[in-house]
């Protein structure tokens, strides 16, 4: 019987669309009870997401809301009413964490801040996470995570230098702050173990993404070098790339190449069965590669073109030259080293028989984590958590109901 | 937060953000690098001619202490063990054949240590069938599925121009190292956390990696906001479902990224923004008075046209070019708009936002005092994470680290 690293850990996620509810799905797989509170009249974004099960538009069959959601307790509740508000302190003095992505200030306007929840509850450990912060000029920005990408400067670093820039796929810091995030409320915890004393945590999604690029920020501020986007090329390895290979079932495929040294050139050429390349000795630098990138990525493409993009990969990792597939969803539950770390997590699911979640990213070896239940349809826990954490009485459910708050 | 740990720190480029992290947090954090300096200082941006110094390493080595030892010297190799029999936590992204040579693999420093917390990074994992792949930052987006979906017209798939992949693994191996630290507050063990970059940059798909497992055969994101793609049309407001060209707009004086999103949950921001053209005279009726919030299903009924859009359209185009990057960023906030300038590194330095909050941390870098980003989140309460300084000289503690920790 091994213990959960989070075992009694008791979390309030009021959250929504990815960025929030990413959080509480970690500490869901590594043991946390988590009531995730949601509006089914205002149904929260990534309901509205693709992937969906079958492919069918359905706020209970988004397979991007299961993944965010997996392993929660679900809760449907009128935050405008008073009732509703009730319930929420009500679960804050059951939670030890609260989690909340609200616009900033949107919560003291019902009395729900940290300070007004921690004037009675001073170990509180409270998480607010948003585009551009709690305070500043720009904290009052609206926006989803594509803001964040604009602002942080992911957008303008993605593309080729002579199109406009392409932008990242999704709402890039939706991916970066919840890890930032999750860093720092850990951290908290371990803080709150040791002394009992609570913390609020303000997490920007526009630094959070700035993070991820602080060398960029750093050669400007060492000598004024803005950093530009150059689509697949790399500043230092050459050849650098995505290659087209043979279609399949129709289908373009495609195969990432990156030639670290000129060891793993000369090898890559070989396979290439293009000996007078592996052989020159203005390729022998990985300065005269990046002279010659035109001409080799040209020879890589005319030969990947024809081959197929797994074949590839395979040819060239056995003589040590770093290349792969570009994984599709439809290689993903094949791909060999992920089902072997189990990544893809078949859960049971009411309405679907069974649905799909990724796993934790990280194994730990003694308190693994893991999703526990697919994410909660809409009210799915409404009795349990009135009734089992809350004890709330049937009367009181009766008019918290018939009041239209459980909603 | 984090005063009463210490982290042996023997990463790479691969994993140098890691240990960032915990310092930040206040952890005592050791950076080891080989006697010739960690193959990190080469990592690019690389400004400079005659002695290159990596910018990446001077953002993500930064408040870290320094020591350097030659591998190849038994006894230095002997001193790497004692001071992970002292330490709380060992991070790694050293490859793997390297670390049981010296024995300082997870297993071997465990037999040692039970209570030892010994996070490892690689791309793909400590074992199993690619384990021993040869890998980059590229081959790693393209193994863990946000390069194939993201293509510029029909061209190849993107990749973004900087390294991202082993900063999802870095971060990740902060919060699992976290996870086991809180883990060992009550079972008094330590245990082996394993992160994969593969795996770590899955998330970066928005599920797009689950379509094919729940039976989502046409997950086109890449649908026309009205066109009846698929019969859906995006309705999240994020955009997310919109090509790129519909997305990019030119304004006086660069660019903005603007998503004209419809349906119930974010048509209310475009109804926002045709105000203020409607304000300016910058558009006429009927499109002027349109509910974006009913958009969706006017167009499924047949009501609206794909040309309709187009002249809605034309008419947002048309004002932008009249208005700077900062105009449109004052009435995103002040007007409430799904709208944004897009920055390159010289606007982020000028951000007035950024400099109020002190999000800044200043490191010496060179002989030149620089700016780099100072605070992963800000805290209220304990003292929150914030960059403890420059990142440190090759060897530069080695003398009063094995003084401290190992009492010589």
């Amino acid at each position: 019987m091994t213990t959960d690293a989070l075992s009694g850990l008791k979390v309030l996620d009021l959250s929504w669309v990815v960025a929030g509810p990413l959080i509480g799905r970690t500490l869901a797989d590594f043991g946390a009870q988590v009531v995730r509170v949601e509006s089914s009249v205002r149904v929260e974004t990534a309901r509205l997401m693709q992937p969906f099960h079958g492919g069918v538009q359905d706020k209970e069959g988004s397979a991007l809301f299961g993944n965010c959601n997996a392993g929660k307790l679900g809760l449907t509740l009128d935050l405008k009413s008073a009732e509703g508000q009730q319930v929420v302190r009500d679960l804050v003095a059951w939670a030890d964490v609260v989690v909340e992505s609200f616009s900033p200030g949107q919560l003291a306007k019902w009395g729900l801040d940290y300070d007004t929840l921690a004037a009675t509850k001073p170990d509180l450990v409270m998480l607010s996470t948003s585009i551009a912060g709690q305070h500043g000029p720009w904290s009052t920005l609206a926006g989803f995570g594509n803001v964040g990408s604009s602002l942080s400067g992911f957008q303008y670093l993605t593309g080729y230098e002579d199109r406009l820039p392409m932008g990242t796929f999704g709402p890039y810091t939706d991916y970066v702050g919840p890890r930032l995030a999750l860093v720092t409320l850990l951290a908290a915890l371990e803080h709150r173990r040791r002394t009992g004393e609570g913390a609020y945590i303000d997490v920007a999604q526009v630094e959070a993404g700035i993070f991820f690029l602080a060398p960029q920020v750093a050669h400007f501020g060492y000598d004024g070098t803005i950093a530009a986007r150059h689509g697949n090329r790399d500043a230092e390895l050459a050849p650098h790339g995505v290659f087209a290979c043979r279609p399949e079932d129709g289908n373009d495929r495609f195969v990432a190449i990156a030639v670290r040294d000129t060891g793993e050139w000369r090898a890559l050429a070989r396979a290439m069965s293009r000996p007078d390349l592996a052989e020159r000795d203005d390729l022998a630098t990985a300065e005269g590669r990046r002279a010659a990138q035109d001409e080799l990525e040209g020879a890589v493409a005319g030969w990947a073109a024809g081959q197929v993009a797994s074949d590839v990969e395979r040819l060239l990792q056995d003589v040590g030259v770093p290349a792969h597939l570009a994984v599709t969803s439809d290689d993903y539950p094949a791909d060999e080293q992920l089902a072997h770390r189990g990544h893809l997590v078949e859960l049971p699911h009411p309405r679907h028989g069974t649905t799909y979640v990724e796993g934790p990213r990280y194994a730990l070896s003694e308190t693994p984590g893991r999703p526990r239940a697919a994410a909660p349809a809409l009210g799915q826990h409404n009795e349990q958590v009135l009734t089992e954490i809350l004890g709330y009485d049937a009367d009181r459910i009766a008019v918290l109901t018939e009041g239209g708050i459980l909603r | 937060m984090l005063e009463h740990l210490r982290v042996l720190d023997l990463t790479d480029e691969r994993g140098l953000l890691c240990g960032r992290l915990l310092a930040d947090l206040g952890a005592d954090v050791v950076q080891v690098e080989p006697a010739d300096g960690s193959t990190a200082r080469q990592a690019p941006p690389l400004p400079g001619t005659t002695a290159p110094t990596s910018m990446f390493w001077e953002a993500y080595a930064a408040g870290k202490r320094g020591i350097a030892v030659d591998l190849d010297r038994d006894d230095d190799v002997a001193d790497l063990r004692r001071l992970a029999e002292v330490a709380d936590i060992v991070v790694t992204s050293w490859p793997r054949a390297l670390l049981e040579r010296l024995g300082l693999d997870p297993a071997t420093l465990r037999a040692a240590r039970p209570e030892l917390v010994c996070t490892v990074v690689s791309a793909f994992g400590w074992d199993g069938p690619k384990a021993s792949y040869a890998d980059t930052d590229l081959v790693v987006w393209a193994a863990g599925g946000p390069l194939a979906p993201h293509r510029d017209g029909d061209l190849p798939p993107l990749r973004i121009s900087v390294p991202q992949a082993f900063l999802h693994a870095a971060a990740d191996a902060a919060a699992g190292t976290m996870l086991a630290v809180l883990a060992r507050g009550t079972t008094g063990r330590g245990q082996v956390v394993d992160v994969s970059a593969q795996e770590a940059v899955g998330v970066a798909t928005l599920a797009r990696v689950l379509a094919t497992a729940v039976g989502d055969d046409h997950p086109e994101w890449q649908t026309t906001p009205g066109q009846r793609t698929g019969g859906r049309t995006d309705q999240s407001g994020s955009g997310a479902a919109t090509p790129n060209s519909l997305k990019k707009w030119h304004c006086a004086d660069g660019m903005v990224e603007l998503h004209l999103s419809m349906g119930p949950a974010a048509g209310a921001f475009t109804n926002n923004l045709f105000a203020w053209l409607a304000e300016e005279g910058a558009v006429e009726e009927p499109v002027a008075s349109w509910d974006w919030r009913t958009l969706p299903d006017r167009l499924v009924a047949g009501e609206l046209t794909h040309d309709d859009l187009d002249v809605a359209r034309a008419a947002v185009r048309a004002f932008l070019l009249t208005r700077t990057k900062a105009e449109v960023l004052d009435a995103a906030i002040r007007r409430r708009l799904l709208c944004m300038a897009i920055f390159d590194m010289a606007d982020i330095a000028a951000s007035p936002h950024l400099e109020e909050r002190g999000f800044w941390g200043h490191v010496d870098i060179g002989d030149r005092d620089v700016r780099i980003p100072g605070r992963m989140a800000q805290v209220r309460g304990p003292e929150g994470p914030r960059v403890r300084g420059r990142a440190p000289r090759l060897g530069e503690h080695t003398d009063v680290v094995l003084k401290e920790w190992l009492n010589r």
